[in-house]
């Protein structure tokens, strides 16, 4: 392990008013010269030079609203995330607006940046942070928060948002751990649930309006930014507690200001054709792809999911739009492989069609096409199929998510054991070689046996395998189950890392004798910090302080064992870990995240709590009857998606598959209304 | 199949790309310009791209070679000059050679190397000194029959290297600075790319011998408390072109243009 580098006081930024205020708007420095020489002793370094193909560079003179857009993780890890590729097309096809991007700095690099002054920097110019007008984070998950502490103070601004002015960027941040930005509450300025193409706009007119009537008043940016619908400003909201230290309600306390944000959406995904040129990096990062999202939103209602519940409703991109963007991005970005991404890929109402056109147009060239799917059965195979038509059959993956029957009906997972093991017999005997299986443990309710349950399937998927081939193998994954907000399942206790160790050592002892048979885990370490920043409340928000004082950040990497560093903190801060994370919560219990609404009924929430305890399922209400969860009314929107619920009756099993029993198919309509 | 050799720079930001990520940024500009680059067969196909060595990670270029291998023919000018435009900034192709089958390797072509490394811009009066400095140490260098230094590896140990065996040609002069009146001392250098590999760091620990070896790979800026007269660190390693070594300079590989170890405009301006 690296150890973290001891904090040092950064020098303040030279006279930032000048920079930032002057009508005629002179460039702040870049910092790339004073970089340069530091480039070549740290690890990776082409991560911090930009230059990658389809970066976008405007004068800084030419805007007069500037976005820094960051995701706070290493560049490797925060490059391909679309949404902040989306804002940046669509914030730089704005002609007085620009956004340039930046990532957080390894530790080798941030020791180098405090000792000489280098605060955060844009990767296109090497702009401060402090320069700009907006910061703009987004919070892919929770192991970041420490990250964006660090960010801020290696900016040049100051980390609590009480004591930044009118000349500081105002801190805002989206992404999935936005719908409970509580435990950052007191650092950042803003929050923002939900899409971001519309209301991102939105902020940025009013960043444009404020910077021309006045630029100096703070309160009333914030005031103003309240204003627009889905903005949630942190500082007008007081978290009031009981005497006993519960949470009694979160209320508004500036006045004007509503009592409860909702979640933005897009409701037509086909007018936000993002991002089209895509940025190609230079150095090796998780996903070197030209990705589509094909639809947005799943109501697979899997009720561990929290994306799944909070992306609501399903809203598909049309045939044609999909075969434009793959088009015109691989012209646009060289990219050998395309990702049609989605939650749940498989699902799109027209995916057979998108897959045998996509397969026929790229028959015969080195372009590869990939599809993250988490369902399991034969159809997916079959997909899987046609998209590696005249390639390599290597892996495919398979997230049956739970081992026993009965967990799987207890989060929703509608997949039995005999359509598993049919699924494994089929791309096995379609001549796949690998076979990758996604499982958790720590789910509600379970037990020992439903533990076990999960060395049992992947043994007797693994006896599949083994019987098409000598050398086919099977990987199955299990990860520690995090409770979410705005989800079934954001009451119930989390397992502790202990729990989780005990049960990874029963799968483990229980596969031993199948040598082909690998299992892979996660740290159940990280999932303690996760778990306690997902539902924590503002008074979290000392220890994540307090953490980042000591030293913690990138707390999601194996290189940075970080649980005693934040252990130390919440002792410190008298954070009681356990009660945030190790107890069910009651009905009534106020939630951190109550006055932020995703869209989702809280009753309905905890019906589907509540029946998932006896293991009713609940079916995709694409093609079956609503069962109101809230999201469509409640947002006045509704699913945009090929299937036609009210014709769907009878499963439709793609040709050549043929077999009963397969799960539920919606009808497939070929023609769109 | 078509082979093409070129030439291409390596300057600015795209420095900092391994060698190892730069496969994948030609493939992605190939795919971009739509050129018919051949694939190896197998089962992970990739463009016929090859590269006779790597640059350091850092180092600036300006004779970095390449050969390309097209599937069906194309037209070098034009299609070439739009592959050129479509690489990162600071890429840029500015030679290429058709070669038919069976023509020596590239990499037997590419027989020495002029290094170049330039010092941070200085005042007229320090940067002569400086480039006096170099001289001396050059003379003292080219009249040995050894010159050893420690390389610091990555593990930690110090490896001894001889320099002098690789090194064919040295000179130190001035160049002019971007910055009206400052000067850049300047040291350029022939060496040898068969035998023991000797980077041009190597070089010029050898001509200031006294210094730190961490300091000279760039980690770190030259020591606050360094007498005032030390040398400071090249700002710049550029590796100005391959081919054959020549009496005072090089004939490139591709073009063989004679490229000389002491540009004629600098020599003036010195």
């Amino acid at each position: 392990m690296t150890p973290p580098p001891a904090l040092l006081q950064i020098a303040p930024p030279v006279d930032r008013a000048a920079v930032r205020r002057a009508v005629d708007p002179e460039t702040p420095p870049s910092y790339f010269e004073a970089l340069e020489p530091f480039l070549p002793s740290v690890k990776k370094p082409a991560q911090y030079v930009g230059g990658e193909h389809n970066q976008t560079f405007k004068p800084w003179g030419s805007a007069d609203v500037r976005w820094l857009l960051n995701y706070p993780d290493a560049y490797e890890v925060g490059q391909p995330n679309q949404g902040i590729q989306i804002l940046y097309e669509i914030l730089n096809e704005r002609p007085t607006t620009l956004a340039e991007r930046s990532y957080a700095p390894w530790v080798d690099l941030e020791a180098i940046m405090r000792e000489h002054g280098i605060p955060t920097f844009s990767l296109e110019n090497h702009h401060p942070l402090w320069a700009f007008d907006v910061f703009a984070v987004t919070l892919p998950h929770e192991l970041a928060h420490t990250n964006l502490l660090n960010l801020l103070d290696l900016g040049g601004i100051p980390v609590r948002s009480a004591k930044r002015t009118a000349d500081d960027p105002i801190v805002l941040v989206g992404g999935h751990a936005a719908y409970n930005p509580e435990p950052l509450a007191p650092f950042i300025d803003a929050a923002v649930m939900g899409d971001g193409e519309e209301v991102t706009l939105e902020i940025d007119d009013v960043v444009r309006a404020w910077k021309r009537e006045d630029g100096r008043d703070r309160h009333a940016l914030l005031k103003r930014l309240a204003g627009v619908e889905g903005v949630y400003i942190p500082a007008f909201y007081e978290a009031r507690y009981t005497d006993d230290g519960r949470l009694k309600a979160t209320v508004a306390v500036e006045p004007g200001v509503p009592a409860i944000v909702p979640k933005r959406t897009v409701q037509d995904l086909e007018q936000w054709q993002y991002p089209k040129k895509q940025i190609v990096p230079m150095t090796e990062v998780v996903h070197e792809r030209f990705s589509v999202e094909i639809f947005r939103g799943c109501t697979r209602g899997c009720r561990f999911c929290q994306a799944g519940m909070i992306t609501r409703p399903v809203r598909e991109r049309k045939p044609e739009t999909i075969s434009n963007l793959v088009r015109e991005g691989l012209k646009n970005t060289g990219f050998e492989e395309v990702g049609l991404l989605s939650l749940s890929s498989a699902d799109h109402a027209d995916i057979g069609t998108i897959a045998r056109d996509l397969a026929d147009e790229y028959e015969g060239t080195a372009t590869s096409l990939s599809l993250p799917s988490t369902r399991v059965d034969a159809f997916n195979v079959t997909l899987s199929n046609e998209l590696a038509r005249n390639g390599r059959r290597t892996g495919l993956t398979f997230a049956p998510e739970a081992g026993s029957e009965r967990m799987r009906g207890v989060i929703n997972k509608m997949v039995s054991e005999e359509d598993m093991l049919r699924t494994a017999e089929i791309a096995f005997a379609n001549g796949w070689r690998h076979c990758k299986l996604y499982f958790m443990v720590g789910l509600p309710t379970e037990t020992d046996e439903d533990v076990l349950a999960i060395a049992d399937l992947s043994i007797k998927v693994y006896e599949i395998a083994r019987k098409h081939g000598h050398k086919n193998k099977v990987t199955t994954s299990v990860g520690g189950f995090v409770p979410k907000p705005h989800t079934p399942f954001q009451w119930v206790a989390q397992d502790t890392p202990e729990e989780i160790h005990r049960k990874l050592k029963l799968i483990r002892h229980a596969i031993k004798d199948h040598s082909g048979l690998k299992l892979r885990t996660n740290d159940p370490e990280e999932g303690v910090i996760e778990g306690l920043l997902g539902r924590g409340d503002r008074r979290v928000a000392a220890a994540v302080e307090r953490a980042w004082e000591l030293g913690a950040r990138m707390d999601g990497w194996h290189e940075m064992p970080t649980l005693d560093t934040w252990m130390q903190a919440l002792e410190e801060t008298d954070v009681p870990l356990a009660r945030y994370s190790y107890r069910d919560r009651d009905e009534d219990e106020v939630l951190p995240w109550d006055h932020l609404d995703s869209g989702l009924e809280k009753a309905w929430l905890w019906q589907d709590w509540q029946e998932s305890l006896s293991g009713d399922e609940v079916d995709d209400c694409r093609w079956t009857p609503c069962y109101d969860c809230g999201v469509c009314p409640g947002l006045d929107i509704a699913h945009d998606t090929g299937y036609d619920a009210a014709n769907a009756t009878l499963p439709v099993v793609p040709s050549g598959l043929g077999g009963g029993g397969l799960p539920i198919m919606p009808a497939r309509i070929t023609d769109r209304a | 199949m078509q082979r093409i050799r070129i030439r291409y720079t390596k300057e600015g930001r795209v420095r900092f790309v391994s060698a190892r990520d730069l496969t994948s940024v030609w493939e992605r500009a190939l795919r971009r310009a739509d050129l018919p680059i051949a694939y190896s067969e197998g089962f992970n196909p990739h463009a016929k791209v090859s590269f006779p060595d790597a640059l350091p990670v850092g180092y600036a270029s300006t004779g970095e070679y390449a050969e390309l291998t097209f599937a069906a023919p194309i037209d070098p000018g034009p299609d070439l000059g739009r592959l050129s435009a479509t690489l990162p900034g600071g890429m840029d192709i500015t030679t290429y050679l058709e070669v038919p089958d069976g023509a020596p390797k590239l990499a037997k072509m590419l027989g020495a190397t002029l290094w170049e490394l330039v010092l941070p811009e200085a005042d007229e009066d320090a940067a002569t000194a400086q480039v006096d400095r170099l001289r001396d140490a050059s003379d003292e260098l080219v009249a040995a029959t050894s010159a050893e230094v420690l390389r610091l590896r990555p593990n930690g140990e110090e490896k001894p290297i001889d320099v002098r065996p690789a090194l064919l040609a040295l000179r130190a002069f001035l160049r002019p600075a971007d910055t009206g009146g400052a000067l850049h001392p300047t040291l350029r250098a022939v060496l040898r790319n068969d035998g023991p590999t000797v980077r041009p760091t190597d070089l010029f620990t050898a001509l200031t011998s006294r210094r730190d070896p961490a300091a000279d790979r760039g980690a770190s800026p030259p020591p606050s408390d360094a007498p005032a007269d030390a040398l400071p660190t090249p700002r710049v390693h550029r590796r100005v072109a391959q081919g054959e070594p020549l009496d005072g300079g090089l004939r490139e590989a591709l073009s063989g243009e004679v490229v000389p170890l002491e540009p004629a405009r600098s020599a003036e301006a010195a």
